[in-house]
């Protein structure tokens, strides 16, 4: 990755932590349209268009209903297609690693997240104390403070995860660890979240949930090992 | 001038304004006012118009700033309301302050309900299981060109007429939303949600079993088992088995190292 490409990443990361809650929310954000822009920017956009495919069906089972807490999609959906593009230009079997790190990110971005809006509580509390002390421009400064702060936060974690990414494809890509998050493994894993899923469906609970949910775990890692 | 026409054109441009700035409603959104300063700040143009004297507006937009929480889209109804309402304060209609203060904390429920079934539970889902079985069966970027004009049509569309609807109800909008066309509205919106995951899971099944195999048969597979994630996410039990995170890192770690151990290739 050159230090363009970088530098382009980090100011795409900027964008859709604002898109994702603080402006607009335009769903540029969302993985399907994020990976395309990674895969262009990367030189690779057809791989770009399928990663942020697949990112966005696991993206699409966190419904930010309610007080829900939900993964930072928009960095689970960027760090994921960086690190698929970058791992397969070093050689290494990418499906597992980018789902990894994109599990890791959409985590990482929520605690990210949720130190903004943490922030965001001091920034409104001043506001309101200059809005009673008849300040009718603190609300804008304010909004624009918190932006500001918001594009901040969405470039430095974009930069950190790069970081952190090209640093695993260096170390995984030149082990004999190559090639064990492979597309079986996904292909595994992704047995274990239909696993959890049918359980919900059942509506089971307690000792039977986990009993089905072991059950169902261990038939679809069967079907998936040696499946079609 | 009939009523009708002379409400629709007070505070019109004013009223595009506080529409344009509602999409930064949650630009300061905290655990404790929540969207209140983006909401204050949002409806400031109508509170010019409505209360010249700065001293007043500013005791006006105090009032807006202690909590304030809705859907981003449906905020907008919220805030037409609170400009019909505020030129009844400014007129000195009696109990309007305290009615306001009322239907904004009733808002707050039913505007997030409304709006989280109708966006975050069906719509966003729906377009985006398409754009993603499009995006997968074409490598096209198109889909996800498709995906953002669609919703931002029903989005900011939505955000747009907000305020005026919310004006043109004033405090009856409270009837409004009691309507059974919201309850049907919201479900059918759950319907088409389901019927939308249904139709990914029949496609997907169908490109399966006609070969579609090698990384794009992964891909397809793991579109199926996301699909099977969601629709247990919104039948099932609300208490979780795991957080879906974890679960997904744990078996990605466990059956992978079983797998490589069983294939004798420890590094």
């Amino acid at each position: 990755m050159t230090g363009a490409e970088f530098g382009a990443l980090t100011a795409l990361g900027a964008v859709v932590f604002l898109d994702q809650w603080p402006a607009v929310q335009t769903m540029i954000s969302r993985p399907i349209v994020v990976g395309p822009i990674v895969g262009a920017v990367l030189g690779a956009p057809t791989d770009g268009v399928l990663w942020g495919a697949v990112l966005e069906t696991m993206a699409l089972a966190v419904q930010p209903v309610g007080a829900a807490r939900y993964p930072d999609a928009a960095l689970a959906g960027l760090l994921g297609t960086a690190a698929a593009l970058t791992g397969f230009h070093e050689g290494l079997f990418p499906a597992g690693w980018a789902v990894v790190v994109a599990v890791a990110a959409g985590a990482a971005g929520d605690a990210v997240g949720r130190l903004q809006r943490r922030w965001n509580g001091r920034t409104a509390a001043g506001v309101r104390a200059r809005v009673a002390a008849g300040s009718l421009a603190a609300p804008g400064r304010g909004i624009a403070v918190a932006l500001s702060r918001a594009a901040a936060l969405g470039a430095l974690q974009t930069a950190v995860g790069l970081a952190i990414v090209l640093a695993g494809v260096a170390i995984l890509g030149s082990s004999a660890w190559a090639g064990w998050l492979d597309a079986r493994a996904l292909q595994v894993a992704a047995a274990g979240m239909a696993a959890v899923g049918g359980v919900r469906v059942l509506g089971l609970e307690g000792r039977r949930s986990a009993a089905a949910a072991a059950g169902a775990l261990a038939g679809f890692a069967l079907f998936a090992w040696g499946g079609p | 001038m009939s009523p009708d026409r002379a409400l629709s054109r007070r505070l019109k441009g004013e009223r595009r304004r506080v529409a344009l700035r509602s999409t930064l409603v949650q630009a300061v959104w905290n655990y404790d006012s929540l969207q209140a300063v983006g909401f204050g700040w949002a409806i400031l143009p109508g509170l010019e118009r409505i209360r010249p004297e700065p001293a007043e507006r500013a005791q006006r937009l105090h009032a807006h700033l202690e909590t304030f929480n809705a859907n981003p889209y449906l905020a907008t109804v919220a805030m037409g309301v609170t400009l019909r309402l505020e030129e009844e304060i400014a007129r000195g209609a009696a109990g309007a302050e305290r009615r306001l203060a009322r239907l904004l904390r009733a808002l707050r429920g039913s505007l997030g309900a409304i709006g989280d079934d109708l966006f975050w539970a069906s719509w966003r889902p729906a377009l985006g299981v398409a754009a993603a079985l499009a995006a997968l069966a074409t490598g096209s970027v198109w889909p996800a060109v498709v995906y953002v004009l669609a919703w931002n049509a029903l989005a900011q569309g939505v955000r747009a007429a907000g305020v005026r609807a919310g004006f043109a109800a004033g405090a009856g909008v409270a009837r409004v939303l009691q309507d059974p066309f919201w309850a049907g509205a919201r479900s059918g919106a759950r319907l088409g949600g389901s019927f939308a995951a249904g139709a990914a899971l029949g496609a997907g099944a169908a490109w399966a079993t006609t070969g579609g195999g090698g990384w794009g048969g992964a891909a397809i597979f793991f579109a199926l088992v996301a699909l099977l994630w969601l629709a247990g996410a919104r039948v099932g039990p609300r208490g979780r088995i795991l957080p879906p995170a974890l679960a997904f890192l744990v078996a990605v770690a466990v059956l992978g190292a079983i797998r490589h151990w069983t294939a004798g290739a420890w590094p």
